[in-house]
């Protein structure tokens, strides 16, 4: 039955929203993810004392470092961890190097020029990184007498990413109107002087998040070279477990490693990304 | 109004000191307002002045922090699940672009009611006849103009028999040759009876089917009256400066 | 002016690369030739495509194409497996609730910022352990009947290899579902708010909103990126050649080694990958312009 509005007029307001139970809030959800997690960990635990595994943790520590008469001795690790950094840093100079000229043959007028980027983008898109490792380090290696391996590979990774960071940047020129373009031919701006003072000014911000995500991207497939005994992070850890027998052990140290740093960038590329972003 | 109707000028919406935030943002400012059975409202405002805020409190698209909204005896909180028995015409139109006409009319009366395929499509018919599309029934709605787009919306409202429709801005997003043939479809439907809230700039058509006109400002009620008195004798000078920007032409 | 639209014509730049382009080959060539002394014999390459068969006297398929017919087995039921998960992930990322979002999350990003090549050593010693002999696969394919077997082997592979065959997919699926769960979580947060917002108006429930109106709509979005995930899955399942599942990239290894002819195999196996991949590309490219045009 319903009220007349002289009736409710008189009573009290009932409210909007109900009560929420104690259940609902967000911390039960959180505790109950953390618990899942924690179950998870245990299953794994038990797994591996189910095949009789031994735990010998206190022997991770100097895998890190050592410390004989005062003096501290870096650990494989650790030495691995500095390749990894070394790899990605140089791999990330000579991908942007590599990005740029095949983002510049592709938005270039010059038949050539679009037939090499097409070959070259279509060749790295679908082949396997693991083929183009063999094939820089079996083939090209030899053929073009390169005699460091650690190189042949931060060679052969800039090739592959340098595929994506050229996408990346036509991806950011393209996303400048057209009538930016169309504006600087009438103000009197060559091709060159529209690119300077108008496109990159405006593309650059653009790239700038996606183009650091590549580094990420070198830091996890810089895995892929201890295929070719490239003394990175994996292949320390692989040797290590060929020494020790301590899979289980090194493989959740390195894992977590490997996890620190590439979400620490992460978390960069995403500040980086809302304050463009913000900018706009 | 139709008189003959045994239910008709009982209050079937009843909000009282209704107010809503977006964040800091004050949308909806102690709105009192009653709307009875039968009854066709049109509220006018400038916009961002809390007139879609408002009708979307009213089939819970948006929760109310403080205050009562009754509709039809039930009361409106936060329960999931409320609000859906209310019909809605959106700007936008927002029709499943990924099914036929007559799906997006059956949709509803299918899944939601447990309506039997051959009923619904039935009802649909007739309700698409009522809209004069009939023969667009198997189309895609990508196919259709805006108008046509629209008219099934408010037939697609319409399939599940609701008590109650509220149009926000319908007329909007149409090109201006295709306003008329929505309208037209809006006013048969205001003489069949139906309850109406029309959130709409269109004065012609609040003029002809209107039975109480509302002006917001700012998230609140500012002026309610009869159109006849509404159009001519508009108190708050508010009402009177927005009535003056969007008649003057 | 706009670049990349003008029709291209002979250009200072042509100059320049047809000179590096030409420079390179001339100067790979004099290595080959003149440093290096190697003696090309691609002789032995097709033996190991197609062998005689004696008994059936007839060619049948040898390592190599074996190895790549494992790959795309592979490659394909990962990638069922993987859109299965990815989609509950995906799903899972947009709840509403917070537990479901924070462990699909979770897994994504343990998958997305872990290398892959870690990822695999760690997960497939888990996997061949614990999870395969639960699964009891050889058991279940030796009690198929020979009809049974005729067909498994034609789907799965070998009946000898089924387990290092089951934990490649499964190590394989798990990390392409964290890819493809963003990819769904993508398509469901394309669709616009209005959709959900008929759907209440249309007496929906959540529930009849995601399956009626969301997911229909977001899976013809994400069916195109998720053909293009077949082609990462071929490529990425060259991974789990470091942990011995007998499909192209391991069998190359093995015969590069044996034969001591790393330059033929590996440009060979390159070449099989280049035109099973851009195969696939253009296959999909043709069918995403073909279908769906109505939805715009």
């Amino acid at each position: 039955m319903t009220a007349t509005l002289d009736d409710l007029g008189a009573a009290p307001l009932r409210p909007a929203r109900r009560p929420r139970a104690w259940w609902q809030a967000p911390w039960v959800d959180v505790v109950q993810f953390l618990l899942l997690a924690g179950a998870l960990f245990w299953l794994a635990w038990r797994g591996a004392n189910a095949i009789d595994y031994r735990w010998q943790w206190s022997r991770v520590p100097a895998f890190f470092y050592r410390e004989i008469d005062g003096e501290i001795i870096w650990g494989p690790l650790i030495w691995g961890l500095q390749v990894t950094l070394y790899i990605a840093a140089w791999g990330l100079v000579l991908t942007l190097a590599i990005g740029l000229v095949v983002a510049i043959l592709r938005l270039s007028d010059s038949l050539s020029g679009r037939i090499l980027s097409r070959v070259y983008l279509e060749t790295i898109r679908n082949t396997p990184l693991l083929v183009q490792v063999s094939i820089f380090y079996f083939v090209l290696q030899p053929i073009l007498g390169i005699n460091n391996p650690l190189w042949t590979g931060i060679l052969c990774l800039a090739f592959f990413e340098g595929a994506f960071a050229s996408e990346i940047m036509r991806a950011g020129i393209n996303a400048v109107p057209r009538g930016q373009w169309e504006a600087s031919q009438t103000v009197g701006l060559s091709r060159a002087g529209a690119y300077r003072y108008i496109v990159l000014p405006q593309a650059l911000p653009l790239m700038l998040p996606p183009l650091t995500g590549i580094l990420v991207n070198l830091i996890k497939h810089s895995a892929i070279l201890s295929f070719v005994a490239v003394f990175e992070l994996t292949t320390e850890a692989r040797n290590l477990i060929g020494d020790t027998f301590m899979s289980f052990e090194i493989w959740f140290v390195v894992g977590a490693m490997y996890l620190v740093i590439t979400m620490t960038l992460s978390a960069g590329v995403s500040w980086l990304e809302r304050r463009v972003a913000a900018k706009r | 109004m139709d008189s003959s109707d045994m239910t008709a000028g009982k209050p079937i919406i009843t909000m009282r000191q209704v107010d809503k935030w977006f964040g800091d943002y004050h949308a909806l400012r102690g709105i009192d307002l009653t709307v009875s059975q039968g009854e066709r409202v049109v509220i006018c405002g400038p916009s961002g002045s809390g007139k879609s805020t408002l009708i979307r409190c009213i089939n819970r698209l948006e929760l109310h922090e403080t205050g009562e909204i009754v509709v039809n005896g039930e009361l409106m909180d936060d329960t999931p699940g409320k609000g859906r028995d209310i019909g809605m015409v959106f700007q936008q139109f927002n029709l499943f672009p990924h099914l036929t006409v007559l799906q997006n009319c059956t949709l509803g009366p299918i899944k939601a009611r447990g309506v039997p395929r051959a009923e619904a499509e039935a009802t649909a018919m007739a309700f698409l006849e009522k809209v004069r599309i009939p023969e667009q029934a198997a189309k895609f709605p990508s196919q259709l103009s805006g108008g046509q787009q629209q008219r099934v919306a408010i037939a697609r409202a319409l399939c599940l028999s609701p008590k109650i429709m509220l149009f926000d801005e319908p007329t909007s997003a149409l090109d201006p040759e295709m306003i008329k043939e929505v309208l037209d479809v809006m006013i048969d439907l205001a003489g069949s009876g139906m309850t109406m809230i029309c959130v709409t700039h269109e004065m012609g058509f609040a003029r002809t089917v209107a039975d109480t006109m509302i002006f917001m400002d700012q998230g609140a009620i500012v002026e309610t009256g009869p159109p006849e008195v509404f159009f001519t004798a508009a108190r708050n000078p508010r009402t009177q400066l927005f009535l003056s920007q969007i008649l003057s032409h | 002016m706009t670049p990349g639209t003008k029709r291209a014509r002979f250009h200072w730049l042509d100059l320049v690369v047809l000179t590096t382009v030409i420079g390179f080959v001339v100067y790979v060539f004099y290595r080959v030739d003149s440093v290096l002394v190697y003696r090309w014999d691609w002789s032995v390459i097709p033996g190991y495509l197609f062998r005689w068969d004696e008994e059936t006297e007839s060619y049948a398929a040898n390592l190599l194409v074996r190895g790549l017919i494992t790959t795309i087995r592979i490659s394909f039921w990962a990638l069922i497996l993987a859109s299965v998960l990815g989609v509950l992930l995906g799903v899972a990322r947009t709840s509403s609730r917070l537990l479901p979002r924070l462990i699909a999350w979770g897994y994504v990003e343990f998958i997305r910022n872990i290398p892959p090549v870690p990822f695999l050593f760690l997960f497939y010693f888990f996997i061949s352990s614990q999870i395969i002999p639960l699964l009891g696969l050889r058991d279940a394919v030796e009690s198929a009947g020979p009809n049974g077997q005729a067909v498994l082997a034609v789907l799965f592979g070998p009946a000898n290899l089924i387990e290092n065959f089951a934990s490649g997919l499964i190590s394989l699926a798990m990390m392409s579902a964290a890819y493809i769960a963003e990819i769904v979580r993508a398509g469901i947060q394309s669709i616009p708010r209005g959709q959900y917002e008929a759907g209440h108006s249309v007496g929906l429930s959540s529930r009849e909103i995601l399956r009626q109106i969301v997911l229909p709509q977001a899976i013809q979005r994400v069916v195109p990126p998720l053909a293009g995930q077949f082609i990462t899955l071929i490529k990425d399942s060259s991974l789990v050649a470091l942990i011995s599942i007998q499909e192209l990239s391991f069998l190359a290894m093995e015969i590069a080694i044996s034969e001591q002819r790393f330059f033929e195999v590996w440009l060979t196996v390159g070449l099989m990958y280049f035109v099973v991949c851009y195969a696939c590309a253009i296959a999909f490219g043709w069918l995403e312009r073909r279908m769906g045009r109505h939805l715009r």
